[in-house]
């Protein structure tokens, strides 16, 4: 499917691609030239839709693999799963770099977003914590995804140089994203008369730090799965490494999710929920915490012990998908949940289409680096050195 | 504002429990007690006063310069639907029970309550709202970035957004007319309300006039100022005859200020910073040390293990040159005394011919 | 100090600048303990 492979540009799934990107560009000129309220169902009761809740929220967690990765490899010394840590931080830098093509579409005045470094300091906000620290993560990404960079263009001191910073970056991103998944999380701390009991606590930023490993290591599984089939003609390893690397994944998902099971139950004993999970939202918290949390959490321990990479990666997508059900339930299905009907958040179909624009741009993107750059392979002159 | 009341009373039993599991946030303040500005100003709304005449939207849309209510405000039929705050309309008066058993209609008026500890203050990552030490909570949109925080964490939902603006879109919210104030007049609406439902003055006066009502009239008033320490308290203060619940108010809400359970949490912030780095590096160091080990410990295996392999084969070396050592002497002697026995045989065969040929001489 | 806004802002901002000079300050601390140590 490479376009190297080929030489067309015309393929389907380009043409698809270039059309939802360009009606998302479209929609975007036509939100900054008619405002907010013309391009979404935001509301005085309902600021934050699903360009924060998804496109912010959700597109972070998701990112989460970089972080989780690159630290199992570089500070634990993790060397099986050093042939995907490039593709899990490649992920990461896309991920956080259409977090920040969403949030700036959707904030009011987004060429003041430099404002609280520059003009004026908030420190009481977690957003300003969350901004700096994505800010500077960004940044990390990006020195991390350039070794791939400089080989592909052959810049062999540039190389030498972001490669001996690999430590450092690692650690400073491990830093970085412990506090920004957490703070994300911590911005609810103060609305616990609008986030659902079920869903607020005031461990929520431990929920959302816990999840974010959760999610980055079924992302990098679901990733991989994807990688490997659409970017074959590249990868170096066999099926069996391939399975191996799934597997080592699977075990450590379901520990992470066994301990996120754990800590949920316990934020509901600990502001005494129970009497939630008779009522109707307490079915829906069920659902996701039992069908989303605590199934996976058994089928990767299942698949890790009868050593089923395939049921490793179905897993995978179903827990991401349980990650994206958990954002989207904070943001905007159980926030505001005692409004009346007439007065909660829908969706307008032009935030679903800049959404999904946002996504296929990412596809393009990691598309266009793994084909050129040793991202899914060694570089022959580097071989040994990733 | 319309919320269904048993939503709202699960949101507020919620948020108390939630706030009362939360051990007390000690992320900043320690144990200190913020009492806030002496002789700020507050405002008392005595909703048994109210009878929904609608001149306080009027006087502020006026002093706001806002279009004036587009509904008109004799028309009784306005409350049939519960309004909301918006960017056009700063402050809403609503029917919260209608007139029956003798008794009249209940409205109340609902604005920003300009709380002593605001939310919006705390989430703003630009610092935008200020509490000022006369008692308003001032906006500036002059370093606003448009994020809506402040409009997502308003208990109250006092903040509206004005999204049809493309550019220059503002957060909206009563102002308690701050520059009137400070020209030492009322804000608008407290000169409007022909009833006396609205009372302007310093804040702790207030509450001695609430108090005082409460104490003459027990029959007319439920006995509680809310806004005195809810959240950790508002300017704006309720007196009300009919439960607050009903009027969509939180009574009974914790008196932590919410704030402080964000500040609880960022006080992790520093601890990260300062343990992560040496933690992860001596992670890192230690996980080093140990392939290091381990490399030396196979590094050495390998060269026992050859050593080993050496003086094996050099004993299997002198064994089997010892033996075709051996081998080859036999084999040398063996030869030898086969040539000998053939010389011996050719000698004995050569002296036998010798006899024979001397006989026959 | 009258709010605890007021506190908060005052204590978060040194906060956050004694941070960013503890991450440089700990690089430099790194560099100073281990640079004598041979690199492999």
């Amino acid at each position: 499917m490479s376009q190297q492979a080929t030489g067309r540009i015309l393929t389907p799934f380009n043409a698809i691609a270039g059309a939802l990107i360009l009606l998302g560009g479209g929609i975007t000129l036509y939100r900054f030239l008619y405002g907010l309220g013309a391009a979404t169902n935001l509301t005085h009761l309902n600021p934050w839709g699903l360009w924060i809740g998804f496109d912010v929220m959700t597109g972070v967690v998701l990112a989460a693999g970089g972080y989780v990765i690159s630290t199992a490899v570089y500070i634990f010394g993790m060397k099986e799963y050093k042939p995907i840590v490039r593709p899990a931080i490649l992920t990461g830098f896309i991920g956080y770099f259409l977090v920040v093509v969403g949030l700036v579409i959707d904030l009011g005045r987004p060429w003041r977003l430099p404002y609280p470094f520059v003009v004026q300091a908030g420190p009481t906000s977690a957003l300003f914590e969350i901004a700096l620290c994505v800010a500077l993560y960004l940044t990390t990404l990006f020195v991390e995804t350039t070794p791939a960079a400089f080989e592909w263009l052959g810049w062999k001191r540039w190389r030498k140089v972001v490669g001996a910073m690999t430590i450092a970056m690692t650690i400073f991103g491990l830093i970085l994203s412990t506090l920004h998944q957490s703070t994300l999380g911590a911005m609810y701390l103060i609305t616990p008369t609008k986030l659902h009991p079920l869903w607020y606590s005031s461990h929520i930023p431990i929920h959302f730090f816990l999840s974010s490993v959760v999610s980055g290591l079924s992302m990098v599984i679901f990733e991989s799965m994807l990688s490997h089939r659409v970017f074959h003609d590249q990868v170096e390893l066999s099926k069996e490494q391939f399975d191996n690397i799934t597997i080592g994944l699977g075990k450590a998902a379901s520990i992470a999710l066994a301990i996120y099971f754990v800590v949920k139950v316990m934020g509901v004993a600990l502001d005494d929920d129970w009497h939630y999970l008779a009522t109707g939202w307490g079915a829906w918290f069920l659902v996701e915490l039992l069908g989303f949390v605590l199934l996976p959490c058994i089928l990767y321990a299942v698949g890790f012990r009868e050593r089923r990479a395939g049921l490793i990666r179905l897993t995978g997508l179903w827990t991401v998908i349980g990650i994206i059900l958990n954002r989207l339930n904070i943001s905007i299905i159980a926030f505001n949940w005692q409004l009346p009907s007439e007065a909660r958040y829908v969706p307008h179909w032009m935030e679903i289409a800049v959404t999904i624009s946002i996504v296929t741009f990412g596809l393009v993107m990691f598309r266009w680096i793994a084909n050129r750059m040793p991202i899914m392979h060694e570089h022959p002159e580097y071989k040994g050195m990733h | 504002m319309s919320i269904s009341r048993r939503g709202f009373l699960g949101g507020l039993a919620a948020g108390a429990g939630a706030l009362t599991a939360t051990k007390k946030a000690h992320g900043g303040g320690g144990t200190r007690d913020f009492p806030g500005y002496p002789g700020r100003f507050g405002l008392l709304h005595d909703t048994t006063l109210c009878v929904g005449c609608r001149s306080c939207e009027l006087a502020c849309s006026e002093v706001n310069h806002l279009p004036a209510p587009s509904l008109p405000l004799k028309d009784p039929k306005v409350f049939d639907v519960r309004r909301e705050l918006s960017d056009k309309q700063l402050t809403v008066v609503n029917r919260y029970r209608e007139a029956g058993d003798g008794k009249p209609a209940v409205y109340r008026k609902q604005q920003c309550m300009h709380c002593n500890e605001p939310c919006c203050a705390s989430v703003c990552f630009v610092r935008a709202f200020t509490k000022t030490p006369e008692g308003p909570v001032l906006y500036d949109p002059s370093v606003c970035v448009g994020c809506r925080y402040c409009v997502m964490a308003c208990p109250y939902y006092a903040l509206s957004y004005e999204y049809d603006e493309p550019w220059t879109p503002r957060v909206m919210r009563c102002t308690m007319c701050y520059d009137r104030i400070k020209d030492n007049k009322q804000p608008g609406c407290a000169e409007a309300c022909p009833m006396g439902a609205i009372t302007f003055g310093r804040r702790e006066e207030l509450i001695t006039v609430a108090r005082e009502r409460i104490r003459k009239h027990p029959e007319r008033y439920i006995d509680h100022v809310f806004g005195e320490h809810e959240f950790g308290g508002t300017s704006w203060m309720v007196l009300a005859g009919i439960p607050f619940e009903e009027l969509q108010l939180p009574a009974g809400a914790t008196h932590t200020p919410l704030p402080e359970l964000t500040s609880g949490f960022l006080g992790v912030v520093p601890l990260v910073l300062s343990i992560y780095p040496g933690l992860l590096l001596g992670i890192y160091a230690f996980t080093q040390r140990k392939e290091r080990m381990s490399q030396e410990e196979l590094n050495s295996a390998v060269a026992e293990a050859m050593e080993r392999a050496d003086e094996e084969t050099r004993q299997k070396l002198a064994a089997a040159t010892a033996k075709a050592t051996k081998d080859r002497d036999k084999a040398i002697q063996l030869a030898v005394k086969k040539a000998l026995a053939g010389e011996e045989k050719k000698r004995k065969e050569a002296a036998a011919a010798a006899g024979e040929a001397g006989e026959t001489k | 100090m009258h709010t605890l806004q007021e506190f908060m802002t005052h204590t978060k901002s040194i906060a956050y600048v004694l941070g960013g000079l503890a991450l440089l300050g700990f690089i430099a601390y790194w560099l100073f303990l281990t640079d004598r140590q041979p690199r492999k």
